[in-house]
């Protein structure tokens, strides 16, 4: 606990929470919105294609999705370490916190096992989307909706919640 | 602008708004997260598309891609169903906030132009590029500016707390 108020009270945890300048919380949490939205919503798109729903898209050019989604994910990596090392001291004990992160461990693990496992396929385009596909492709809308989920609720907890109203 | 106050007033005395205020705690956090689903949703699918037309993932034709509009309108809807009970909520921190209006204004520039891209003809002649193949200038133009109208209205919505005082 020590550590997460020494974390939590560095130069840069302080500066990110109280600076008020609009270059520290604002912006960082923002880039996380704006990470969050590439990320999910290229999921949901390639989600949407396997499922069926719009079936002309060729899947195999959807692999290029692949860098729009790591983009946003290491633009939420590297701004959520920031958003967590200002509110350490909360977010690093609390359960709700580790949701969030099991869920987009999870969601992240199921995004490569599609690349792996579905784009390798030869003939992707020629055949019907296999029943592992849209099972991963059923997996990331939940994980991602309830990443989200989790996340939104963290924002509700510790000391940066005076900073964000509600 | 006194139109805007008169109707806040009567909003803020509904019961709804009472609801969406705290009278049921877990109302606001829950709309707050159906508006981040809302967003990933419209910003996923137009961005897809506005992306496309300015030339990255060529190999995609953009026919196909006018299925997954349904989806980002979804998005669209539940994002301004889930403003409005906002609004309904806490009306006051809204209406004399700037960043708003910004907000809005940026709402209302975005849809100015998709109604271009559609009542221009452009959307039809975009509709018939393949793979591989490259949209109109036009069309790259109005695919930056959407682009950047929508990133801009994440910008204030996320900005509504900080520059202007409201959440």
């Amino acid at each position: 606990m020590a550590t997460l108020t020494a974390i939590e009270n560095s130069g840069f945890g302080i500066w990110v929470r109280e600076s008020g300048s609009v270059w520290s919380y604002p912006t960082i949490i923002f880039l996380h919105s704006l990470g969050l939205a590439f990320l999910v919503g290229m999921n949901v798109v390639l989600a949407l294609r396997l499922l069926g729903l719009a079936p002309r898209i060729p899947i195999s050019a959807l692999e290029r999705l692949y860098p729009i989604m790591w983009a946003g994910f290491w633009i939420n990596a590297a701004s959520g370490v920031a958003l967590a090392i200002a509110d350490a001291s909360t977010m690093f004990i609390s359960t709700l916190f580790y949701l969030k992160l099991g869920l987009i461990a999870a969601a992240v693990v199921n995004m490569v096992c599609i690349r792996r496992y579905v784009f390798a396929h030869p003939r992707i385009d020629r055949v019907a989307v296999p029943a592992s596909a849209r099972l991963m492709a059923t997996l990331s809308l939940v994980l991602w909706a309830g990443a989200i989920t989790a996340g939104r609720l963290t924002a509700y907890i510790g000391p940066a919640v005076a900073l964000k109203g509600r | 602008m006194a139109a805007v106050e008169a109707l806040s007033r009567w909003l803020h005395a509904t019961r709804l708004s009472w609801a969406m205020a705290g009278g049921y705690p877990w109302l606001w956090p829950a709309c707050e997260t159906l508006h981040f689903i809302g967003m990933a949703l419209l910003v996923g699918i137009v961005g897809l598309i506005d992306l496309r037309m300015l030339g990255f993932l060529r190999s995609l034709p953009l026919k196909p891609l006018d299925r997954l509009l349904p989806w980002g309108i979804l998005g669209f809807v539940i994002n301004t169903v889930t403003g409005l009970l906002f609004f309904t909520g806490d009306p006051f921190q809204y209406i004399h906030n700037l960043v708003f209006w910004l907000k809005m204004a940026f709402i209302l520039l975005a849809g100015l132009n998709v109604g271009a891209f559609y009542l221009t003809g452009l959307h039809r002649r975009v509709t018939s590029v393949g793979a591989e193949e490259d949209v109109p200038l036009s069309a790259k133009l109005v695919a930056a500016a959407s682009l950047f109208l929508w990133i801009g209205v994440m910008y204030w919505g996320r900005m509504l707390p900080f520059l202007g005082e409201a959440f």
